[in-house]
């Protein structure tokens, strides 16, 4: 590329690096600000980031890192499907068009620079997670056989034609939806996050020149190759294994092995999950970019320096994940879990092959589920439909020198809590407690962290699904450490308590009681003899 | 009676006084380990007598006392079943890529946490009461165990108090000291509600004997603090909402800045304090910016306070390259000790000391020549890295300043860009110790027109304690569609607040009028369903400028969407006397004359540079860059392309092209409170 000959200057990079990161950050407050969906709102649970010409990340804002590989994906399948014009926005969620699940909805915008009216100069995409997508059950994280129950699956589509928007396509989506004006709000804070950075990129342009910013843009995603190949070069070559299992798909039994052999050469890893189990009917598939997703991310802590998350990353690093394996399922398999449930495990298996050549650095098995719970009904105070998804936090594995940290998201997700004075104000429900579980978390020289108790009491009829794993499975120790403790769901109600399993869709009268506990985290390194 | 402004810093205490004969001002040394001997010292010996005077203190007690857990052993007391919600906060984790962070430090120990059976819904409603039994024997347990305060914190007390009062009330009769979640801050999301709660029962033992003694101290005199919001408020006062003063060395600053600025004729800037470790920006839109969205440590305090945007850049940040080849600057920092390499004990190198090696430090005129710098040792330190990037010392000089201005960019950008602000409206203000060598060409690169660099910069602090208003905030979450909500009704809520506002205001010694003590309202709005909401006057016509607010903020607004009303908030301000700055009269301008030429580095080229003692131009003078103005308080570095000018209170004024000489507007040098 001629852009490429502009002297890069090793002095002003990180003065470049800094407007990138600011438009990234700014589409995030945006979008965060303006957005009606407690999972964008309260939970912020998305992504914003700024691509080149070519599709390629430049800058990916510090956000969800299960968006990570897939969100330059999605913006390819923009690409390719759509000649975007200027004022344009392409509209998507399908898992096998470079989304994560339907709920993921993102937005694709071209930028275009004054005179140049044939190619943009860059795109900028966010990708946010929508309360509901219609689908069987409200949430929109039901426990489907196939894709086509889980909701509405849009293709890269046009939302917006020449700075107008397509009002067929969002009655299109309205109608598909249970909470359509909700929807239409959260399109309208991740247009504005766009336009934000539309409005940025041209000023930078305008101040700094076309040629300058496309040479630092290289040499943005130029220095985090580098910066990622010196970490690997310097794990010893060789062959690390690992394995782990998801404890089942909520409908045929387990577990379900997923299997990675990472190949150290020099300073490039091959990542290979041949020998994983088949793609299969619940929802725990995970498509190819959640894989990419979850493997960069493990690369990404390795790398102490506060680099850019961008295209750079994935140049040292590749993948291979055999076709119709739960790590590169296929159409139309059922996806809702497998960015939440299957990513976290991806993980746990490259974390754990990571750790037998880096002892000293990995920890141990963090809770390695994200407890999704949905709840979805009418409210009989306002007579309107509700439909609400949320995720709870569990232990982080220990650390070598550090206890894992208690009730937190960990790896592949890092949403919030909704308040729960929030919750019981909008909601029918009502929560009997939110705790630390006490002893939860696997002993060792460092203590895994504790897993959380969060216990609901719906007070109308509601609906209720609950996507979790490690209830049978429990996260690993590391070192010698004891695992965490697995996860307990349980159903109170007039016949007593009754343990459910991991991955249920259930009805709950009023007055019933749901009790989620997390799992706790791995313990790092044997405990000591008690003298 | 005489007012003296007091701001305590780590080094230095300040104290600007203004009496009968007008403003004079004073630095004492710092006494850390009790700052009020060298407060009393100071007023000693500015008026000479620690009696008959009205004393405003911007003080760091409270900040210190968390930052350095120096404060209460407190009790956590909360609705049974919820004991861990602060300790599990968000449920998020700080960094996302980084696998040893560390945990965040809890104030309260986990054996000093208790769950109490009551319960309230959402609406306040009483689902369990309160076991005032089990209430009873803890108290007793807890006064046994000696614990200093009590934070007594349960679910949906922002609708309804009775629960905390009726506990409250039972460890006060134990002869513990309480701080209740409704009345530290009477809004709904409980972890930020608590997590306040908790700082506040942290800090108030150790502010309210700090403010006791220094009271004491100071017999005859009236002490009043600084608070958090940007007002003082009496001591006595302060004792019960120390958590309100938890930002006030800060605050002090801001409020001394814009009042610096408005004095100059620029009531729309940008504040930049540039310190030794860190940079804080805010920004004053005519008033100054607040939010109640602040974290102190690792804690979130839900109250008003000056919206101040931190960035870990400043003189002494260290410069190193990292694995990938690029230049870096901080967070680390080289501090007071050891100090850039130029302070002649540092090894590494630091912003200040690129700023020497470029010539835009006068080695011989340091903080007004108190203190020598060694160019030798900052050149050794500076060799290596050069010769690793394979650059000239000079250009790595530059680059260093470059990284450093880009990461205080970003910072200004986050105060205005983001919140909806083009700085180009605005002028940059720029203060602390090495503010004013960077002001220029930050200002450069925002396309912000004027850069002023305050001849008093070193006592911003003190000077901004002296002139603060008296203010207290009120706030009531309501949670009401706003749509259907009247004005009357609206006004009908506000109405205790009002009263509670007016009935302080004469407590703090005024009389209820316009322009000296007044109340005014406020409402937070968002659309349904949104979670942050906007501030906007409360007056017919809300609505409208709620969606206009949006717009500019967001950058889209929907007047068709149905909004709600989050929370009421009421001001209560009290109007001091302002302090007239000796002024001298510009009769035209005058050719500033430097005290030496020498070299110094712009834009990759050396070029002559006017070397200028700030104390040594008169009113009017004006002159051009390349130009370094050293004062005994600040530096100010005017490069190429820019002029200057001082004004009528010996603040200078930095302009690109050429400035003009004489006033900006008819003044009357009273800093105007709105």
């Amino acid at each position: 590329m001629s852009q490429r000959k502009t002297k890069v200057d090793p002095i002003e990079f990180e003065v470049f690096k800094n407007l990138f990161v600011s438009v990234a950050e700014e589409m995030g407050v945006t979008l965060c600000r303006t957005g009606f969906s407690p999972n964008i709102k309260e939970r912020l649970d998305y992504s914003c980031a700024v691509y080149d010409a070519q599709g390629e990340t430049i800058a990916q804002g510090d956000h969800m890192p299960v968006h990570l590989g897939a969100m330059p994906l999605s913006v390819r399948a923009a690409i390719d499907d759509v000649a975007m014009e200027p004022g344009d926005i392409v509209v998507l969620n399908d898992p096998f068009r470079g989304g994560t699940h339907l709920p993921d909805i993102t937005l694709v915008s071209p930028v275009f620079l004054g005179h140049e009216k044939r190619r943009p100069a860059f795109y900028v995409a966010n990708r946010a997670h929508h309360s509901d997508v219609g689908g069987m059950t409200p949430g929109s994280m039901p426990l489907a056989r196939e894709g086509y129950q889980e909701g509405l699956i849009i293709p890269p589509i046009r939302l917006a034609r020449r700075g107008e928007i397509v009002q067929d396509v969002m009655n299109l989506i309205r109608a598909n939806v249970r909470t359509p004006d909700e929807r239409e709000g959260d399109i309208t804070a991740q247009i504005a996050a766009n336009r934000v950075a539309d409005t940025r990129l041209r000023e930078i342009v305008e101040k700094y020149g076309r040629r300058r910013i496309d040479s630092y843009a290289v040499a943005l995603q130029d220095y985090t190759e580098r910066v990622l190949r010196i970490t690997i070069a310097g794990i010893a070559d060789g062959v690390y294994e690992f394995e782990d299992y998801l404890d089942d798909d909520g409908f045929n039994s387990g577990p379900i092995k997923i299997r990675v052999a990472i190949r150290i050469n020099g300073d490039r890893a091959e990542v290979d999950f041949t020998g994983t189990d088949p793609q299969t009917t619940g929802g725990v598939n995970a498509n190819y970019a959640i894989t990419l997703s979850a493997t960069l991310y493990g690369f990404r802590c390795l790398i102490a320096e506060d680099v850019l998350y961008n295209a750079g990353i994935a140049r040292a690093v590749q993948v291979i994940a055999p076709e119709g394996s739960i790590v590169n399922a296929q159409r139309p398999s059922a996806v809702a879990g497998g960015n939440v449930e299957t990513s976290q495990r991806i993980t746990d298996v490259i974390l754990g092959a990571l750790a037998k050549a880096l002892p000293d650095q990995i920890p141990a098995a963090s809770q390695g589920t994200m407890n999704n719970v949905t709840l979805g009904g009418l409210d009989p105070r306002t007579g309107r439909r509700f439909a609400y998804y949320e995720t709870i936090g569990g232990g982080m594995g220990a650390r070598p020198g550090l206890d894992g940290i208690s009730g937190v998201h960990t790896h592949m997700s890092n949403t919030r809590n909704t308040p729960v004075e929030a919750l019981e104000h909008y909601l029918p429900v009502r929560l009997r407690q939110y705790r630390l579980r006490k002893d939860s978390g696997g002993d060792g020289s460092f203590r895994g962290g504790e897993g959380i108790v969060r216990e609901y009491e719906v007070l109308t009829e509601t609906a209720v699904t609950v996507l979790s794993d490690r209830r049978k499975g429990r996260p690993y120790g590391a070192q010698g450490g004891e695992p965490g403790q697995s996860g307990r769901n349980t159903l109170i109600n007039k016949d007593g308590e009754s343990v459910i399993p991991g991955k249920a869709t259930l009805t709950l009268a009023a007055g019933d009681r749901l009790r989620i506990e997390s799992p706790g985290g791995g313990g790092f390194g044997a405990k000591p003899e008690s003298a | 009676m005489i007012r003296i402004g007091v701001d305590t810093g780590g080094t230095f205490t300040d104290l600007v006084m203004l009496g009968p004969a007008g403003v004079s001002v004073h630095k004492v040394r710092s006494t850390p380990d009790d700052p009020s001997r060298a407060i009393v010292s100071g007023i000693q010996e500015i008026s000479g007598s620690t009696g008959g005077a009205e004393v405003v203190h911007g003080s760091t007690v409270a900040t210190n006392a968390v930052l350095e857990r120096k404060g209460a052993r407190v009790a956590l007391v909360t609705t049974a079943g919820f004991e861990d919600v602060v300790r599990i906060g968000r449920q998020t984790r700080r960094e996302l890529y980084n696998l040893m962070q560390e945990d965040r430090r809890p104030l309260v120990e986990p054996e000093l946490t208790f769950g109490l059976v009551e319960r309230l819904g959402a609406d306040g409603e009483v689902l369990e009461a309160p076991d005032l039994a089990a209430a009873r024997r803890l108290a007793q347990q807890l006064s046994d165990t000696g614990v200093g305060s009590v934070a007594v914190c349960f679910l949906h007390s922002y609708r309804n108090s009775a629960h905390e009062d009726a506990v409250a009330a039972v460890f006060e009769a134990a002869g513990l000291q309480v701080s209740s979640s409704h009345r530290v801050v009477r809004e709904y999301r409980e972890y930020e509600r608590w997590s306040t709660t908790i700082v506040s029962a942290y800090v108030t033992p150790i502010v309210s004997r700090y403010l006791t003694a220094l009271e004491s101290c100071l017999f005859g005199s009236r002490l009043s603090i600084m608070q958090s919001n940007g007002g003082s408020i009496s001591a006595s006062a302060a004792k019960a909402v120390a958590v309100r003063t938890i930002l006030s060395g800060p605050a002090a600053g801001i409020v001394g800045a814009r009042a610096v600025a408005d004095m100059a004729g620029y009531p729309r800037v940008i504040t930049f304090d540039m310190g030794g470790t860190s940079t804080d920006v805010s920004l004053v839109d005519g008033a100054i910016s607040t939010t109640t969205e602040s974290m102190v440590g690792d804690f979130p305090v839900r109250l008003p306070v000056i919206d101040i945007h931190t960035v870990g850049a400043g003189g002494g940040s260290v410069a190193y390259i990292d694995r990938g080849g690029a230049l870096r600057v901080g967070p680390l920092s080289a501090g007071a000790d050891p100090g850039p390499a130029c302070y002649g004990q540092g090894t590494m190198l630091t912003v200040t000391d690129a700023n020497l090696l470029l010539g835009r430090l006068d080695p011989e005129y340091f903080l007004g020549g108190r203190m020598a710098l060694d160019i030798e040792r900052a050149r050794a330190v500076m060799l290596p890295l050069a010769a690793e990037l394979k650059v000239s010392e000079l250009a790595l000089a530059e680059g260093v300043v470059r990284v450093a201005n880009a990461n205080m960019e970003r910072a200004i950008r986050v105060v205005s860009v983001q919140r909806g602000f083009d700085p180009r409206e605005f002028a940059l203000l720029a203060f602390g110790g090495a503010g004013g060598m960077h002001a220029c060409e930050i200002a450069d690169t925002l396309d912000i027109p004027t850069v002023i660099v305050p001849r008093y910069a070193g006592v911003l602090s003190a000077f901004g304690a002296l002139v603060a208003d008296v203010t207290k905030d009120y706030s009531l979450t309501v949670l009401r569609a706003g749509d259907a909500a009247s004005i009357a009704q609206l006004d009908e809520l506000m109405q205790p607040l009002v009263a509670q506002a007016e009935s302080d205001l004469e407590n703090e010694g005024f009389t209820l009028g316009p322009g000296t003590a007044y109340v005014t309202k406020e409402l937070d709005v968002r659309y349904l369903g949104q979670s942050y909401e906007i501030t906007v006057p409360f007056a017919e016509g809300f609505r409208e400028e709620f969606d206009r607010l949006h717009a500019r903020r967001y950058g889209y607004a929907n007047a068709a969407r149905p909004t709600e009303i989050v929370n009421l908030r009421v001001t209560a301000t009290g109007v001091t006397r302002k302090p007239e700055l000796p002024r001298t009269e510009v009769s035209g301008p005058i050719e500033a004359v430097p005290s030496r030429i020498g070299p110094a580095r712009f834009g990759g080229k050396t070029v002559d540079t006017g070397f200028y003692r700030w104390e040594d131009l008169a009113a009017g003078s004006v002159g051009h860059g390349p130009a370094v103005v050293a004062g005994a308080q600040a530096t100010a570095v005017v490069p190429p392309g820019f002029s200057f000018r001082i004004d009528e209170f010996g603040n200078l004024l930095a302009v690109r092209g050429v400035a003009q000489g004489g006033r900006r507007r008819q003044n009357t040098a009273v800093a105007v409170m709105s």
